[in-house]
C-alpha cells in the first residue's frame, strides 16, 4: 500500500510514469496529425483497457466489441481534441471508452437487467492470457480496494464496473443518496492515496 | 446557497466515474466544475484512479478488431482540434481576401455560392443576397449547395461546429490550374473547412491532397473527395499552427507522405 511502490505506475502513468505517459502523450499528438503508425501503436497499448472496461460495464462480448470499436474509431477522429492539461492520454482514452459503455446501457432497455447485477471485483475473463503488466495492475487496484470498508468497495465497483448511476447504486445497497456520495467520494480519495496518485 | 454548493461537491466522486444520474445533472456539474478548482483537480486524482481500474480490467479484445479499426482510421477523416482562445483574425495579403466575423449561418451561404460559382472573391452577406435575389439561377444552386452543406454537417460533427462558429473567416483563391478553393476559417479553433469548385478532372490514379504547409514542416491534409458536376464537399482541415499555407497538390493515389509535385495553391492562413 505504500504509494511510493515503483511498480505504482503501472495504471497511473499521468503520475509516476512520466516517460511512459509522454510516449503515450506524444502518440496521441502524431494520431491528431493523421498518423496512421502512431494509431496502431496507440491501439495496440490501449486495446486491452479499452476493451476490457467496456466489456466489465456491458458484459455481453459482442456489444463490447461493438463499443470499443466505436471508442477506438472516436479516438482517431477526435485526438486533436485531447488536452493533455485535464489529465494524461490514458486517461483520455478510458474516459472515453467507459462513457461509451455508460451510454449503451443507458440507452437500452437493459436497464431491469442491470439493476440486478451485482458487484464484481474480480478480474473478469481470467480464461484469457493477459499480459503481465496488467496483473500487476490489478492486483494493486485489488488490494487497494480491499482497503476500503465494504460500502465504500461495493459502491465504487457498481458505480464503475457495474455501469450504475449513483442513485441506482443507493437503491441496490439500500442507502440514502447522500450517503452513497460519500461513500464513492469518501473510496475514491482512499483509492488516489492508496495508488499514489496526486 | 452554501448547503447547495457542497451538495454539488460531494458529487466528484461520482461524476468521475460517470454515476450522476441525468444529463441535466451533468451539465449542471459541470458548470461547477468550470468555477470549482479544487473540484476540478479533485476529479483529475478520481479519473486516474478510474484510470487505474480500467487497466485493471485489461482483456484481450478479439483480434479480428485490430484490422478493423485500422481499416476504418485509414478512411475516417479526424476532427479538428478545439482550442478555446479568442484569436482576432487578422488581415493578409491580397491573395487572400477574407470576411472577418462571419456568423455559421452566412459562412454556410457564403460557401454555398462561393463554391458553387467559383468566386474568387469573397463578397459580403448583402451582396450575396442582392445577387441571389436578382438571379432566380443563382438562388436555385445556393439552394442546392446548401441543401449539400446542412447534409454534410449532419454527418460531419466538426463541419457543423466551424459553420457553426460565432466568427469566422472566408477565403478563397484561385488554383494556378484553374478553380477556385473556397476556405471557412474558424481562427480561434485553428480549424477550417475547405470545398473547391472547377479544378480540372484528374487522370485515373492521381488525386487531390491538401498540406499544411507551415514555416517548419509541411501535414497532409487529407485528399479532395472526387468532385460532382465539378464542386468537391467541403473536407476539414485540423491542427492549423500559425504561419501555415493551406496547399494543395496533385499526387498519385491514395496520396503522399510528403508533396511530390508543385503546389496549385498556397492560401496563407491568420490564424
Amino acid at each position: 500500500m505504500n504509494p511510493n511502490d515503483s511498480d505504482a505506475s503501472r495504471f497511473r502513468p499521468a503520475t509516476a510514469d512520466r516517460r511512459g505517459e509522454q510516449d503515450l502523450d506524444d502518440l496521441l499528438v502524431h494520431v491528431a496529425r493523421g498518423d496512421q503508425d502512431a494509431f496502431e501503436t496507440l491501439y495496440d497499448r490501449m486495446v486491452g483497457p479499452v476493451y476490457g472496461v467496456i466489456r466489465k460495464v456491458l458484459r455481453d462480448p459482442s456489444q463490447s466489441e461493438e463499443v470499443a470499436q466505436e471508442v477506438l474509431l472516436e479516438v482517431w477522429r477526435t485526438a486533436a481534441r485531447f488536452d493533455p492539461a485535464m489529465g494524461g492520454a490514458a486517461t483520455w482514452v478510458t474516459t472515453i471508452a467507459h462513457r461509451r459503455a455508460i451510454d449503451r446501457i443507458r440507452s437500452t432497455t437493459a436497464a431491469a437487467d442491470r439493476e440486478h447485477r451485482t458487484a464484481d471485483v474480480s478480474p473478469p475473463h481470467d480464461e484469457v492470457a493477459e499480459a503481465v503488466e496488467a496483473s500487476l495492475d490489478r492486483e494493486r487496484v485489488r488490494r487497494c480496494l480491499e482497503g476500503l470498508t465494504e460500502v465504500q468497495r461495493e459502491s465504487i465497483t457498481l458505480a464503475y464496473y457495474g455501469g450504475n448511476s449513483y442513485r441506482q447504486v443507493a437503491e441496490l445497497l439500500h442507502v440514502t443518496l447522500g450517503a452513497i456520495k460519500t461513500r464513492i467520494r469518501d473510496g475514491l480519495i482512499r483509492m488516489r492515496d492508496c495508488l499514489g496518485v496526486s | 446557497m452554501r448547503f447547495f454548493r457542497q451538495d454539488l461537491h460531494t458529487l466528484t466522486g461520482a461524476y468521475a466515474l460517470d454515476a450522476l444520474d441525468s444529463a441535466n445533472e451533468i451539465t449542471k456539474f459541470n458548470r461547477h466544475l468550470s468555477r470549482c478548482q479544487s473540484c476540478a483537480s479533485e476529479v483529475r486524482g478520481f479519473r486516474e484512479v478510474a484510470t487505474a481500474m480500467a487497466f485493471a480490467a485489461t482483456t484481450e479484445a478479439p483480434l479480428a478488431m485490430r484490422e478493423r479499426v485500422l481499416a476504418a482510421a485509414a478512411r475516417t477523416r479526424q476532427l479538428p482540434p478545439e482550442i478555446l482562445t479568442h484569436a482576432r483574425p487578422r488581415r493578409t495579403g491580397s491573395s487572400a481576401p477574407w470576411i472577418p466575423w462571419l456568423s455559421g449561418a452566412i459562412a454556410t451561404a457564403a460557401i454555398a455560392v462561393a463554391v458553387f460559382f467559383g468566386f474568387s472573391q469573397a463578397h459580403t452577406q448583402n451582396e450575396l443576397n442582392q445577387a441571389r435575389s436578382q438571379n432566380q439561377a443563382l438562388a436555385a444552386a445556393q439552394t442546392r449547395v446548401e441543401a449539400e452543406l446542412s447534409q454534410a454537417r449532419e454527418h460531419d460533427q466538426a463541419l457543423a461546429q466551424i459553420l457553426g462558429a460565432p466568427h469566422v473567416t472566408l477565403l478563397s483563391q484561385r488554383t494556378t490550374k484553374g478553380g477556385v478553393a473556397v476556405v471557412v476559417l474558424d481562427a480561434a479553433t485553428r480549424k477550417l473547412v475547405v470545398a473547391t469548385s472547377g479544378l480540372p478532372a484528374l487522370p485515373a490514379g492521381k488525386v487531390y491532397q491538401l498540406w499544411l504547409i507551415g514555416p517548419v514542416k509541411i501535414v497532409s491534409a487529407g485528399l479532395l473527395p472526387t468532385a460532382q458536376a465539378g464542386v468537391t464537399t467541403p473536407v476539414v482541415a485540423t491542427g492549423i499552427v500559425k504561419g501555415d499555407k493551406l496547399g494543395l497538390t496533385v499526387e498519385p493515389a491514395p496520396g503522399s507522405k510528403q508533396p511530390t509535385t508543385t503546389p496549385i495553391l498556397a492560401l496563407p492562413l491568420p490564424v
